[in-house]
């Protein structure tokens, strides 16, 4: 049977959405690999902490939690920080298996304080002023996924004008290039090398705020993003911001075409198979330069 | 003065005395041990039998205390706690076993088949318990029993897929009813209720986790509906661990249904209601099957006023009028601060039936009771009713009564309905001054 075409618009409308709150997930993970060449195994999983801690905010506070992130963006560029000066820093320059190694752990560490502390219990915000729809006739808009993916696409803009027109863009691109050369240049690489790192962990705080609008925290939800996330960069390619938020946008697309047109279940491994398709044709991805 | 040789010889002589002595003494003695150590051959009566003196009988629980299910490993641990306590402290241990107490070897399942045979493996070669209660999730559950099997140790099962009794495995038990019928009640509730109030249901959604118990309890429910000529004009599966339902939201707005029918695991529900009450879909009924979410007091709790009017069928009824289920279920909340629901429930009359089967092993075979053949003649031959039975007071339907698989004959369901943000029992009789809700307002 043929779908709907309130049913396909509304598909493609939801996977838009979702896309855009990918991107700001896929950023902060980006932005260290690209410019320490760190591979954050953890990353995910500060998702998941970032959850529980907006939970517990807005429950207390009985606020929206996309409002909670005034408080978890510093806080979580605070811990951002310290990680990378206390186990990061360490391993920089060592032996990838190592870096590897030790950001599983980190991983590991974060999910079973979550289950010792939270036990295997979801948890969702009570109040949440945004979770209605809007209906727009043909479609209907959920409002937290709305201001999600506004609030995002904004947060991506703003991450692509600090790269490119500041001072401090300019000393981050250097050191993403050619670190050695930066350092020769008076850039202080280990200073830019905190502030990635920071503004990476910030970033999953603002996407937690932003997905506990209408999602749930669980301890296990940092795998499935530390993956799709992970899924999103290597599609796009590296190509810089723009490619980042194109490749979010068809792996959400593609998760919800299908999971409304052919099977939630199949929809999980969808964006895998047309991950690996993509890569066997172009390897350097959808966006980079071949 | 005797020679050195004389003397010798007279040692040597003396010695063989000596041990042909120990000998004759070794096998009369023997002899005499043997003799007595035999029944008279004239005795019929087992009185007259040497009885084994038993302290204590082992009861192991595995069940998944870490990991993604541990929220229903928890509960049922905590019940077989309180279990335990009740039975040695206020029954007095099994007394045909001469007052013999329970004690309890909890072992973590986690959250694969692998896990859990290990962890069988490992309670098993420890501390070798005469029975075992687990898993709950049913293909840890099979895990398990691969290996209890393999032992010969009775597996009292909390899992409820259907196929855990057909394998021929002849040390596995089940009270609770099997995954088809929570399927086959949440659609008799429904059709019932429907017929109550002139509801005309012209189009259903069965919406389910694709695991084996989310299909298992799906397909009760179509088969069901379809003997009764329902046609569900869609069935929609998701993994468990969904983090979005907007696309299913889409499509159930699509198919707009009277009513839907769901089975969650347990996040997955809470999402599910969260983003159906966000979307401002009027469904008239969402009836849930299977005993995991929605109505159980975790569910509540993080779902809100979500959940509300949702139902879902239970293995256990904690509202049941019986002596000893309103007894334990004061203990446990007192105990635990929260109402008993599906994984302790189960393990409340599992545990207590294993109970009275070691009393009734202890009158039948008071030579050796614990002998996991004649474990599996005694529970076999119990015929529980709430008159005889404190685990037939505690079973939903009042009776218990095992089939040679092991699976009980009498299994049924209750029906919890979420009313007021508390849940309800409202079917197959609702609690007093309780009436259940539908369609939903």
């Amino acid at each position: 049977m043929l779908p709907s075409l309130n049913l396909l618009l509304q598909s493609i409308l939801d996977g838009i959405f979702l896309g855009f709150l990918y991107s700001i997930m896929a950023l902060g993970l980006s932005l260290v690999f690209g410019v320490m060449g760190i591979i954050n195994f953890a990353h995910g999983d500060f998702i998941m902490l970032g959850s529980y801690l907006v939970w517990i905010l807005a429950n207390s506070l009985r606020s929206d939690p996309s409002l909670m992130s005034v408080i978890t963006v510093p806080l979580f560029f605070v811990i951002g920080a310290a990680i990378y000066t206390i186990i990061i820093r360490p391993v920089l320059g060592k032996e990838p298996l190592i870096q590897i190694a030790v950001t599983v752990g980190v991983g590991y560490v974060l999910q079973n304080l979550a289950l010792m502390t939270f036990r295997a219990e979801p948890r969702a915000v009570q109040i949440s002023y945004l979770n209605f729809y809007v209906d727009l006739g043909l479609v209907s808009v959920h409002a937290a996924k709305l201001v999600s993916a506004f609030l995002s696409f904004l947060i991506v803009l703003g991450v692509h004008y600090l790269l490119t027109k500041t001072w401090v863009g300019l000393a981050i691109r250097a050191t993403a290039y050619d670190r050695e050369v930066a350092s020769l240049m008076g850039i202080n690489v280990g200073k830019i090398f905190l502030l990635v790192f920071g503004l990476g962990i910030a970033l999953t705080g603002l996407a937690a705020s932003l997905w506990m609008t209408f999602g749930q925290a669980d301890p296990y939800i940092g795998s499935s993003f530390g993956l799709l996330t992970w899924v999103i960069i290597a599609l796009g390619g590296l190509g810089g911001v723009s490619g980042l938020l194109a490749s979010s946008i068809i792996v959400g697309i593609i998760q919800s075409l299908t999971m409304t047109l052919v099977s939630p279940t199949v929809s999980l491994a969808i964006p895998y198979v047309v991950f690996i398709v993509v890569l066997w044709f172009r390897p350097q991805g959808l966006f980079g330069k071949g | 003065m005797m020679s050195k040789r004389s003397l010798k010889k007279a040692i040597s002589k003396t010695m063989s005395l000596v041990i042909g002595l120990i000998i004759v003494i070794a096998v009369v003695a023997g002899v005499l041990i043997y003799l007595t150590s035999q029944p008279p051959l004239t005795t019929t009566t087992p009185t007259t039998t040497t009885k084994p003196t038993i302290e204590k009988v082992k009861i192991g629980i595995i069940e998944p205390l870490t990991g993604r299910y541990a929220v229903f490993g928890q509960e049922a641990v905590d019940a077989a706690r309180l279990l335990v306590d009740i039975i040695n402290n206020e029954l007095g241990g099994v007394s045909s076993l001469g007052g013999a107490k329970l004690e309890l070897y909890v072992e973590d399942a986690g959250t694969s088949p692998d896990s859990a045979a290990l962890a069988a493996e490992r309670l098993i070669s420890n501390y070798r318990p005469h029975v075992i209660l687990g898993a709950y999730i049913s293909r840890l559950t099979a895990a398990v029993a691969e290996v209890t099997e393999r032992e010969k140790i009775p597996l009292v099962m909390d899992a409820l897929v259907d196929w855990l009794t057909e394998k021929g495995w002849n040390y596995v038990f089940r009270l609770a009813p099997r995954a088809s019928t929570h399927g086959k009640a949440a659609v008799d509730f429904v059709l019932e209720m429907a017929k109550k109030t002139n509801m005309t249901i012209r189009t259903v959604v069965v919406l389910h986790e694709d695991s084996i118990f989310g299909t298992t309890v799906a397909n009760g429910v179509r088969s069901q509906l379809i003997a009764k000529g329902v046609i569900p004009n869609e069935t929609i599966t998701y993994a468990y661990t969904i983090t979005d339902f907007g696309p299913i939201i889409s499509k159930i707005r699509d198919l707009n249904p009277d009513v839907i029918f769901s089975v969650p695991y347990f996040s997955d529900g809470i999402l599910f209601a969260k983003a159906l009450q966000a979307s401002g879909i009027k469904v008239k009924f969402i009836a849930g099957a299977g005993g995991c979410g929605y109505t159980d007091p975790d569910s509540i709790r993080e779902a809100g006023e979500a959940v509300e009017y949702f139902t879902n069928t239970y293995s256990y009824n904690p509202a049941r009028q019986t002596e000893w289920n309103k007894r334990i279920v004061q203990a446990f909340q007192q105990k635990y601060g929260k109402l008993p629901t599906e994984a302790a429930g189960i393990i409340f009359y599992s545990l207590m039936f294993v109970y009275e089967g070691l009393e009734k092993a202890g009158q039948m075979f008071p030579e050796d009771p614990l002998n996991p053949d004649n474990l599996r003649a005694a529970f076999l031959s119990l015929d529980l009713n709430d008159s005889n039975s404190i685990a037939a007071q505690l079973y939903p339907t009042g009776r218990v009564k095992l089939a040679s698989n092991g699976e009980n004959l009498h299994g049924g369901t209750a029906i919890l309905q979420v009313i007021g943000g508390q849940p309800k029992v409202v079917w197959p009789e609702a609690e007093e001054g309780v009436t259940p809700v539908f369609p939903r307002p």
